[in-house]
């Protein structure tokens, strides 16, 4: 079977005030054909926020280790769309 | 500070009389805790609605500051009956009254005037306690009222009430007379023997449901009870932010580890580090809540993982706004108050590390710093609920 894509959603304190709680509904919103090939999970704190010049502004989300800034669902969809 | 082997749990629960929107009883508590001190009183104003509430208000908190300031009880119940505001159709002023004055050594002195006898439970039994009677003159008549003297044990509880619990009931065809203080007391043994650590909030509010429904819903009078359990305190600890020092994280460890109690750990960068050393993984939960604030996790071993700085914000203002134990809703803020509600002593460590994300000035909203939110939990907790609360900064 296909190994599954891993979406690590971070919900510390700064990410979750920059927006990141929203990112908590991506389950719902994901098309179809992605809802079974990807794992959303919650983390605390991805530590990218203590570098934003190096990483981008918050919320972050991890997308099989791969980091994304100022991420939101629609982000996150034009990015699984582009790269899967 | 005075710090007693026991804990006291003291809570009440009421009901209005029907269709009235304030209650004509008035429980008050207060711990004084230079002198390892308790008071409560127990006050029901004569009738009923805004002007019993009036009366039994101003009773119970003179009552509470004479006794306080340790003046004698019979020129205090004097002062209070004569400076009451007079009922202009009946003529009196009136508002019974319970005093229950606990001293660090557990010496216990209960007043009563006019209010039902007070319980004392004891071993699944009641205790009966002699009285002595003390003469007053109220606005020149002569009143009795009844004092009490006795040593409270670990695991006693005082149970007292107005007469809308023992009268309860009134003219049913069961009982004609009411509840009555004898039903009561059968009510209560087979609660304790079904349910032997029931916590004082939950007695009181069987108690008062039992009334009501003697009252067919329908309150015919104000219901009030108030139940003081002296037991072994059941601790909690809440862990909130990293620890200064890095090299103190160990500390912050070997504090989990050892405690005897439940642990609560607020903070998403706290829990990390707690997951580090216990080797043991942090579930995030994805539930999104009407609490609007971050989900709660979960890790072995600790009774709540939350994240920090917004969900004590949130604690902070729910607290600041209710004032019974009774807490409804959900998220994590609530968890953690339902948490310290249902402990007697509150132990926080607050890490001191302060995290430099959350300092810019460009965030949406501001973040407190995590010190000053917990202390402003704390001076709630000592003074409107009456926690012991231990404080370490890490
Ligand atoms: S809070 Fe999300 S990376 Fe720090």
């Amino acid at each position: 079977m296909e190994k599954k894509i891993e979406i690590k959603i971070c919900i510390g304190t700064l990410c979750y005030v920059m927006g990141g709680s929203e990112l908590q509904l991506l389950a719902e919103h994901l098309p179809e054909k992605f809802k079974k090939r990807v794992d959303i999970i919650g983390s605390t704190c991805l530590d990218y926020c203590l570098d934003q010049e190096k990483y981008g502004k918050a919320p972050f989300v991890e997308i099989n280790g791969e980091v994304m800034a100022e991420a939101s669902i629609n982000k996150v969809i034009d990015y699984l769309i582009k790269k899967y | 500070m005075n710090t007693r082997k026991n804990f006291i749990d003291i809570d009440h629960y009421q009901l209005n009389k029907n269709k009235n929107v304030v209650c004509g009883d008035v429980f008050l508590s207060k711990k004084i805790k230079e002198e390892g001190k308790i008071i409560a009183v127990l006050s029901d104003g004569l009738g009923s609605g805004i002007k019993a509430n009036v009366l039994a208000t101003m009773t119970a908190s003179m009552a509470l500051n004479f006794t306080s300031n340790n003046s004698p009880i019979q020129h205090t119940a004097e002062i209070i009956s004569n400076t009451l505001p007079i009922d202009s159709e009946r003529q009196i002023s009136y508002a019974t009254f319970t005093i229950i004055d606990i001293d660090y050594d557990s010496e216990t002195k209960i007043i009563n005037y006019d209010n039902p006898d007070f319980l004392l439970l004891r071993n699944q039994k009641f205790i009966p306690i002699p009285e002595n009677s003390i003469e007053i003159n109220i606005l020149g008549k002569n009143k009795k009222m009844y004092s009490f003297d006795f040593k409270i044990q670990k695991e006693d509880r005082i149970i007292v009430f107005t007469d809308g619990v023992s009268q309860s009931g009134i003219g049913n065809t069961n009982m004609a007379f009411g509840w009555g203080i004898d039903n009561v007391k059968i009510f209560i043994i087979d609660l304790i023997n079904k349910y032997k650590f029931i916590s004082s909030h939950d007695l009181a509010k069987k108690i008062v449901n039992q009334a009501n429904n003697n009252d067919i819903l329908k309150p015919r009078d104000d219901i009030s009870c108030a139940v003081l359990y002296f037991r072994e305190p059941r601790k909690l600890l809440i862990c909130t932010g990293p620890p200064f020092n890095k090299f103190d994280d160990n500390k912050l460890g070997s504090i989990i580890k050892k405690y005897n109690g439940k642990v609560i750990i607020s903070g998403g960068t706290t829990s990390q580090i707690v997951s580090r050393l216990f080797n043991k993984e942090i579930h995030v939960g994805l539930t999104l809540d009407h609490s609007g604030l971050p989900p709660i996790a979960k890790m072995e071993g600790i009774e709540l993982v939350t994240e920090g700085i917004l969900t004590l914000g949130k604690v902070s203002e729910i607290l600041q706004n209710i004032n019974t134990t009774e807490v409804n809703g959900e998220g994590a803020a609530v968890e953690i108050i339902k948490n310290i509600f249902n402990n007697d002593i509150i132990e926080f460590v607050v890490g001191t590390k302060i995290n430099n994300a959350h300092q810019d000035p460009n965030l949406p909203v501001e973040l407190e710093i995590r010190r000053n939110v917990v202390k402003k939990i704390i001076k709630i907790l000592e003074e409107k609920f009456l926690k012991e609360i231990n404080l370490h900064f890490i």
